[in-house]
């Protein structure tokens, strides 16, 4: 059969106890963080918050003990990451360390890296941001043109440009993708990945880029004869592909991918109360039991990180079903309640759908888009 | 799934393939070869899969007789397999005899707890029947030639496939998901029958939609085996209560647990 199976989560993780735990921290900790501020959901930046969840053992909680992490499960850590989304806590400031750069380094980087960098994220002191797409080079991401040249000493000359690099501004390091010999023709071949100190490289200039709500997440940022130390590679030489490759399978495998937009639907369960008849029975039915089977295969990815196992197309069918079901919402919501959307409303149903419906472009474009998603998805049916 | 209902549910799949792939067309079927297919289906104790342990089924939980609805919903031909299993399982639950042949027409005289494992078990037909339509129209595409390629070469296919194989992991997941809750405690099993067939209901028009569109025409006539899948799903996704009668069953539980408990409802369905 062609079907990918996704393998049986456990139905309840013994995890009651870390949930209760986490549940009644948010609880307290977001008091009075209001209905739209949950909505930006992991775009939200609070560096004291990202620390108290490391001081509480929630950051980091699969790696080894020596590296400031927890040598908790998959399913533990999985708990944290769904209870912080479902709250809409500010996760911002250690969202992509914690979920991407830090597994990349435990898996590629040299012991120095890991002993300087993994207690950091762990302790929730260290911001990361993603160096891979340019302005030439985004789906395309093997046309990358930023090079780093390795100089006598040892070190390395980096020009260049990336682009969208979310929280830059805020951000200590990047892991780069660039070209370390060859030229854009030669595609992935001669790439490589290396650790960018964000606020000790001199040649590095971070310019923002407002998004169309006028907000600033995004950002350009400039290597002008940037000089990184010699020890700034990170994994192989030349074998940047491969790596980045498994970057983006954990940038794809979080339950991020479908609960970004949760807020809007708690404000139209809100807004049904003693409302919306058999169309919002319907509508609600429909939506949770998407919202629930994308939970359990979301579940079966993680499953297959706790065994070591590649989750890339699993993560892939995962983002697209839930890019999918997230940017259905607003539409859903806008027909069963009269509301006009208003950001600066009193209404909370109003302000988080005004909100969700701007956000909501960017859910099949961020961490890959719709189009390549479901290209990985036909490669493995055999078909590319 | 321990070693003996692998074997179990190995023997019944190559058993199960065999006969739905040698059916042809089902209307010109010979009396004869259709009696003989039902005998070995009864010969290989498959119908007895659903029976409550101690009644003279295979000992099975629950789930794993799922687990063969599921591969009969893969490999569908013309004898009611399914609907017989209900029928003896219930029959054995409600203490009357376990009648021999074919039970057509399905299970009659339900207990309101009969008919939900009934509508869990056309979900997971439904699920396996998506798996074959799966296999069945990228093998098509792979095989079909146009412009002289074949049409799994344009991007516009491939992207089509991906969308029904992301249909069909997300009905196999709902599968699994209700199957395993009916098994565990603190759940509410039928919560889970109505997510599940609410989530493969949708999977099935989406998917059949797709699958259609890719085969073109020769799909739609009566000799090809698609349409045995597709029409099948089209009647087993409003029995034993409609799509849209679990859809709102399950959005009046959330709705009723307020937006308070949206979240709670979530983790704990
Ligand atoms: C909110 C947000 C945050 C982001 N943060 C980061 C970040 O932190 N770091 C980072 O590196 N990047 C980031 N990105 C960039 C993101 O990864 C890119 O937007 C994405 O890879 C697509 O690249 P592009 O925007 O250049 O679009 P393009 O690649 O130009 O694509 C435009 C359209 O064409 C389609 N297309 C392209 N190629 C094909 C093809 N072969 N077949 C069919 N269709 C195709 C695309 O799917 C898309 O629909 C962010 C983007 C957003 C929206």
């Amino acid at each position: 059969m062609k079907t990918l199976e996704f393998p049986a989560p456990p139905p309840r993780a013994g995890d009651e106890d870390l949930r209760r735990e986490v549940r009644n921290f948010l609880e307290s900790r977001l008091e009075g963080r209001s209905p739209l501020q949950r909505a930006e959901s992991w775009n939200g930046f609070d560096r004291q918050f990202s620390r108290e969840l490391g001081q509480r053992g929630w950051l980091g909680m699969t790696w080894p003990r020596k590296y400031g992490g927890h040598e908790r499960t998959a399913f533990e850590r999985y708990v944290v990451m769904e209870e912080t989304l479902a709250a809409g806590a500010p996760v911002a400031a250690h969202w992509i360390a914690d979920r991407q750069s830090g597994p990349t380094i435990l898996r590629y980087g040299t012991e120095a890296q890991k002993e300087a960098i993994l207690p950091k994220i762990a302790a929730g002191e260290c911001t990361f941001c993603i160096g891979m797409s340019e302005p030439d080079a985004g789906s395309d991401l093997a046309a990358t043109r930023t090079r780093a040249e390795r100089q006598a000493d040892g070190s390395w000359r980096v020009n260049g440009t990336k682009l969208w690099t979310t929280y830059a501004h805020e951000a200590h390091y990047m892991i780069l993708f660039c070209r370390t010999s060859g030229s854009p023709a030669d595609r992935h071949k001669g790439t490589s990945q290396m650790l960018v100190d964000m606020r000790a490289t001199p040649g590095v200039t971070v310019n923002p880029v407002l998004d169309l709500m006028g907000q600033h997440h995004f950002n350009e940022v400039h290597f002008e004869d940037a000089i990184l130390p010699a020890g700034s590679l990170l994994g192989t030489e030349g074998e940047g592909w491969a790596q980045v490759m498994g970057e983006l399978a954990f940038e794809r495998s979080g339950p991020e991918r479908f609960l970004s937009s949760i807020q809007l639907l708690i404000e139209l369960i809100g807004a049904l109360q003693g409302a919306g008849g058999e169309g919002g029975r319907n509508a609600v039915g429909r939506l949770f039991a998407h919202l629930v089977t994308l939970r359990h295969m979301s579940r079966g990815v993680a499953a297959l990180l706790e065994r070591g196992d590649d989750a890339s197309v699993h993560a892939a069918i995962v983002k697209d079903l839930g890019a999918t079901f997230e940017q259905e919402l607003p539409d859903i919501a806008r027909s069963l309640i009269d509301e006009e959307p208003d950001l600066a409303s009193t209404s909370h149903f109003a302000s988080v759908l005004a909100y969700t419906t701007m956000a909501a472009p960017a859910f099949s474009l961020r961490g890959g888009t719709r189009e390549i998603l479901r290209g990985i998805i036909a490669r493995q049916l055999g078909v590319r | 799934m321990d070693e003996i209902s692998a074997i179990v549910s190995d023997t019944a799949r190559r058993l199960l393939r065999g006969l739905a792939e040698a059916a042809g067309t089902w209307e010109d079927m010979p009396e004869s070869a259709w009696t003989a297919g039902w005998q070995a289906i009864e010969d290989s104790g498959l119908l007895l899969a659903l029976l409550p342990d101690g009644d003279g089924g295979l000992g099975l939980p629950l789930s794993e007789g799922l687990g063969l609805v599921r591969i009969a919903g893969s490999h569908h031909g013309p004898w009611p397999v399914v609907d017989t299993m209900l029928a003896r399982r219930f029959a054995a639950e409600n203490g009357q005899d376990v009648a021999a042949g074919p039970a057509a027409g399905g299970p009659s005289e339900m207990a309101p707890h009969q008919r939900d494992i009934a509508a869990l078990a056309r979900a997971c037909q439904m699920a396996g029947a998506l798996e074959a339509v799966l296999e069945m129209t990228t093998a098509y595409v792979g095989e079909r030639h146009q412009f002289g390629r074949p049409l799994a070469r344009f991007q516009a296919i491939q992207h089509s496939l991906a969308v029904l194989a992301g249909e069909v992991a997300a009905a196999c997941a709902a599968a699994d998901f209700a199957c395993q809750r009916i098994a565990a405690e603190g759940h509410d099993p039928i919560l889970a029958i109505g997510i599940a067939r609410a989530r493969i209901g949708e999977a099935v028009s989406r998917g059949t939609a797709i699958a259609h569109q890719l085969h073109g025409a020769i799909g739609y006539v009566r000799e090809h085996r698609l349409h045995r899948y597709t029409t099948a799903m089209w009647r087993w996704r409003d029995e034993f209560g409609t799509q849209a009668w679990w859809t709102r069953r399950v959005g009046m539980a959330v709705i009723a647990e307020g937006s308070d408990g949206f979240w709670s409802s979530t983790v704990a369905a």
